[in-house]
């Protein structure tokens, strides 16, 4: 899967920094972020849990921060593993430019998702990842600027994880085969719930100095998008 | 009742169980103390196994045993193992990699089993699986079977360099070099014939216990083939001796090939059972099914077609390479050799042939023989070929195909194959006049007149079936005989069991069966049951694939109902003092012919057991064996024509009509023959309109449920027209051919010459997905616009 776009931030490049490099405001910001802790000047852990309908998981992740050029990107690689649910890995370049006194966060990330995850929801990660970003960039927006203003390549994403269009592809998969369709459901669910017996391990996350953010973010935005995935199967 | 003999439609003696829930399947046996097994899977598709850590696993509620490879490898049990042995042109042995059924070390595709869970439960069984910690580390993957025999590609087997598991030949290649540079007209094409899942209605399953007093184990499976599952797995694995171990294979939904194979899951039950002390159960789930079951077809081929000035093939050119997935399975390297590239001559007088082909390991689910398994490939690329070639040269597609048919029979192919019987004209003609396929160009017209792209495609197959002669396929590498075995038994009160070697998943023995023994003494199928699937009460046999239960099993019953025959005519000969050759049977009685003396078949059945008088030195008891080796395959063929439309805004395509004209020799249930055909066309339909496999670059299978794995359904396909033209088959004493497969290897091609038509534009590949077939017409039109 590939991903990129960017967003405006109304804020200056060393604000929009420091606020990536603000705990709290990326705890704030991480669709069903629990905990984000620096352990190190870098290294942090996190625990992400995301709750849509009746299922709640928890992945566990790690990041490795490349090429750190403050204040203007970095690129990041993570991985997150949600034990039998699979996995997901990948890696984002991503910019900050300065324009008009704002600032333009641009991204270009690949991602690999395996295991159940591949096998059942990989029609489906990447609108549930460029959802769970959008969700974020709008966040962080509101609270690193005064307004929001948000100018993306992924100006149609919201509605591109139609939640109407998921429950079609429900439907007529379980048209097509509800006995199996709902056991491949409960086995997805199952695998989250079994997520959620770990929720006590803290997520590991590895992270550059200086660099909590935009790519850091991506990785645990697509931790956030694989539980979604898992919810819309359920 | 009236008796329903040869010829017959009469009902499925099955259904009622089937339709009233009543048939039990091996998840629906229960034994006292069972455990279930949870296995744990690699979410990788290459990957060194660094470690597994079952602490946590094994502390959880009803949890018995954590157990992986290591153990299974130290208990002593054997690696899977390909049965038929294939040697590369060059002489040296395929190159067989090693598989465990559980892996220890490397797994090489996503899915593969490295440890299994012992529970209370199945619920207890899958959450423990999920807490053994599993460490991995990966390496690079390679799924695409071209991409692995490029230099620097992943290696998956050190046994295997290059992944190349065999590079074989077939065919003179000289004299078909010289056909080309003979050549009026040569085509050429590139043919891809897309990966399948096979999806049985019922998953696989098994359900396996030990008897430690008694040292004997019990398997009951999903499996198409009893006992040759227990001579693989007594022989082979070492799992239990043969003699202590009893393979039952209950009602099976569905097998399509994928359930004649040995498995990693069923070998870990029997071993488990045995270790853990206690039954165990395990059943697949739908994902584990489209990551484990074997799957189908995956070949990349180039062929080339040499033709003279007047038409005539001159000489046929294949290069194949198929995929092979990640392990060798039971029969995987039979499939792309001997049952693909040996039909390769079709329905043609072709005088030279060559084909190579090499089978390579990738990260991906194993392939083996799938509904048709090689034949499908192999009409596919003669069909798509013929057609195009037609196209080519000018001449209608019926046309060229006619001026290249095998006319005088027996004709000896030159990939080994001799066609025995068949009459080629009959089954086109018959098809093209159901299909009003000269009346095209108007249909087309009146097509456009709506806005629809209208085309019409053929295909006219050939198979072999009835596999096969035991020394034949022993001379080409097979590790056992493929005769079959039938016993009838009398009982003494005139009802009849007949235990076949054959094994019924879906094909309606206990109907098609029974109506052998009506017709032959004149009873009402009540009186008759036929048993199969247990290896404690039916002899030795080999099950059923290949669309071999008519030609080969039926056979065999024949040959046991001779028997059984002179007996009782000896019997009624005696009791009422007439020669044996006045003795007719009919109507369920014996009598002398043109006297009033008869007796009731149950008379003389009576008079066998109670043994008061019976002709002297005659052995009592009215029940005969036979085992029958077929001395030949049988060839089923017939002609397919489809007809669409293909909407030229969105790229969907419809099937307007789809002609079947079979001949499969002798029809013994017609309504059983005509289900046979609409599954096998249904299938062949899914392949060329929707099925596909698909993996992403690292080996994640992407269509591993039904949400993207497209099957097709009731509304994607037309009322079939079906018709069969019956050429006798001279190699067996029914004159059976088969019809299991015909509708699965006949129907891609025809469909996908149907839509090229359309759409004017060859490069189509399957599955045709609207979207393929829109850009393809987009730019075919465009090129015609230029």
């Amino acid at each position: 899967m590939d991903m990129n776009g960017s967003h405006r931030i109304p804020a200056g490049r060393e604000t929009v920094w420091e606020a990536l490099n603000n705990p709290e405001v990326l705890k704030a910001c991480i669709p069903g972020c629990e905990s984000l802790e620096k352990t190190s000047d870098t290294e942090m852990t996190a625990a992400v849990t995301s709750k849509i309908g009746p299922v709640k998981a928890k992945f566990k992740g790690a990041v490795t921060l490349l090429n750190i050029n403050p204040p203007e990107g970095y690129t990041i690689s993570g991985e997150g593993k949600g034990g039998v649910a699979g996995f997901a890995k990948g890696s984002a370049d991503v910019k900050l430019t300065e324009e008009d006194g704002e600032t333009v966060l641009t991204y270009e990330a690949k991602a690999q998702v395996g295991g159940k995850l591949a096998q059942l929801g990989s029609r489906l990660i990447d609108s549930t990842a460029r959802k769970m970003a959008e969700e974020f960039f709008s966040k962080f927006s509101e609270m690193v600027g005064e307004k929001t203003s948000v100018a993306s390549d992924d100006a149609e994403v919201g509605r591109e994880l139609d939640p109407g269009l998921a429950e079609e592809a429900k439907r007529i998969a379980m048209e097509d085969a509800p006995g199996e369709v709902m056991h491949a459901l409960e086995d997805a669910e199952h695998a989250v719930e079994e997520s959620l017996h770990k929720a006590e391990q803290n997520i590991e996350a590895a992270a550059g100095r200086n660099a909590f953010g935009g790519p850091m973010v991506w990785g645990l935005v697509l931790l956030g998008a694989l539980i979604v995935v898992l919810a819309i199967a359920s | 009742m009236a008796v329903e003999g040869i010829g017959a439609r009469a009902l499925r003696k099955e259904d009622k169980r089937f339709i009233t829930g009543k048939g039990q399947y091996t998840d629906d046996m229960v034994m006292p103390g069972m455990g279930f097994a949870a296995f744990v899977r690699s979410p990788h598709a290459h990957a060194k196994v660094t470690s597994i850590d079952s602490t946590a696993a094994l502390t959880m509620p009803g949890v018995d045993a954590v157990l992986t490879g290591d153990q299974l490898v130290g208990d002593g049990i054997g690696n899977l193992i390909c049965g038929w042995m294939i040697h590369s042109k060059d002489g040296s042995p395929m190159n067989m990699g090693g598989w465990r059924a559980l892996e220890p070390e490397i797994v090489r595709h996503v899915g593969q089993a490295v440890a299994v869970v012992i529970a209370d439960t199945q619920a207890q069984a899958r959450d423990a699986a999920d807490a053994v910690e599993v460490e991995y580390e990966e390496l690079p993957a390679v799924v695409d079977s071209v991409a692995a025999l490029q230099p620097g590609a992943p290696q998956l087997h050190p046994e295997a360099a290059g992944n190349l598991i065999f590079d074989w030949e077939i065919g003179d290649e000289a004299a078909v070099n010289d056909a080309f540079e003979k050549a009026a007209h040569v085509t050429r094409m590139e043919i891809s014939n897309n990966r399948l899942v096979p999806n049985p209605m019922e998953p696989r399953a098994a359900l396996a216990s030990y008897n430690d007093a008694e040292e004997h184990h019990t398997l009951y499976t999903t499996s198409q083939n009893p006992h040759v599952a227990r001579l693989v797995l007594s022989a082979f694995y070492a799992v239990a001796p043969e003699h202590k171990l009893r393979v039952i294979a209950p009602d099976v939904g569905g097998g399509f090939g994928s359930k004649i194979y040995i498995y990693p899951e069923e070998m870990v039950c029997l071993w488990a059972s045995k270790r853990v002390g206690r039954p165990v159960k395990w059943v697949s789930d739908r994902t584990e099914a489209f990551l484990t079951d074997a799957h189908g077809r995956d070949h990349k081929s180039e062929a080339e077609l040499a033709l003279d000035a007047d038409n005539k093939i001159i000489g046929f050119r294949v290069k194949t390479v198929a995929n092979i997935g990640a392990y060798m399975s039971l029969f995987s390297s039979a499939v792309p050799t001997y049952l693909y590239a040996t039909l390769l001559s079709g329905q043609y007088d072709i005088p030279a042939i060559h084909a190579n082909v090499k089978t390579v390991y990738t990260n991906t689910t194993p392939v083996d023989a799938y509904r048709g398994a090689g034949r499908p490939e192999a009409t596919y690329l003669v069909e798509r070929m013929m057609e195009t070639t037609a196209r080519e040269i000018g001449l209608s597609p019926a046309e060229f195909r006619r001026k290249n048919f095998v006319r005088s029979f027996p004709h000896q192919t030159p990939v080994i194959m001799c066609y025995d019987a068949g009459d080629y004209d009959a089954t086109l003609d018959a098809a093209m006049k159901a299909a009003d396929y000269d009346g095209i160009a108007a249909r087309k017209a009146e097509a456009a007149s709506r806005g629809k792209l209208r085309g019409i495609g053929m295909s006219c197959y050939i198979e072999a079936c009835g596999i096969a002669p035991s020394a034949a396929v022993g001379s080409l590498g097979a590790g056992v005989g493929l005769w079959e075995s039938a016993e009838v038994r009398v009982n003494p009160v005139g009802t009849v069991e007949v235990l076949t070697g054959s094994h019924s998943h879906g094909q309606g023995h206990e109907t098609t069966f029974a109506q052998l023994i009506c017709e032959r003494f004149g009873l009402d199928s009540d009186s008759v049951a036929i048993v199969h699937g247990d290896t404690d009460k039916v002899q030795f046999g080999m099950g059923t694939y290949g669309s071999r239960s008519g030609a080969v099993g039926m056979s065999a019953i024949v040959k046991a109902l001779d028997k059984v025959e002179a007996k009782a005519k000896k019997i009624a000969a005696h009791l009422m003092e007439a020669s044996e050759g006045d003795i007719q049977i009919e109507g369920g009685e014996l009598k002398v012919a043109g006297t009033d003396k008869k007796l009731n078949f149950s008379e003389v059945a009576l008079a066998a057991y109670t043994a008061h008088n019976l002709p002297e030195g005659m052995e009592p008891g009215l029940k005969e064996g036979a085992f029958y080796d077929p001395t030949n395959f049988t060839f089923p063929s017939g002609t397919y024509i489809c007809e669409v439309e293909v909407d030229p805004e969105t790229g969907t395509t419809e099937i307007v009509s789809f002609v079947a004209a079979d001949d499969f020799g002798k029809v013994i249930n017609p309504m059983i023959v005509e289900g046979q055909v609409h599954g096998g066309l249904v299938q062949g339909i899914g392949q060329a309109l929707l099925e596909n496999a698909a993996y992403d670059e690292n080996g994640q299978l992407l269509t591993a449920s039904y949400m993207d794995y497209t099957m097709p359904r009731a509304d994607d396909v037309p009322s079939f027209n079906l018709s069969t033209h019956e050429t006798l088959c001279p190699g067996n004493p029914l004159g059976m051919k088969g019809c299991g497969e015909a509708g699965a290897i006949g129907s891609p091609p025809a469909v996908i010459n149907a839509i090229t038509d359309a759409i004017g534009n060859n490069a189509l590949t399957m599955p045709a997905a609207a979207e393929k077939v829109w850009s393809l017409y987009q730019s075919g039109s465009k090129e015609a616009a230029e």
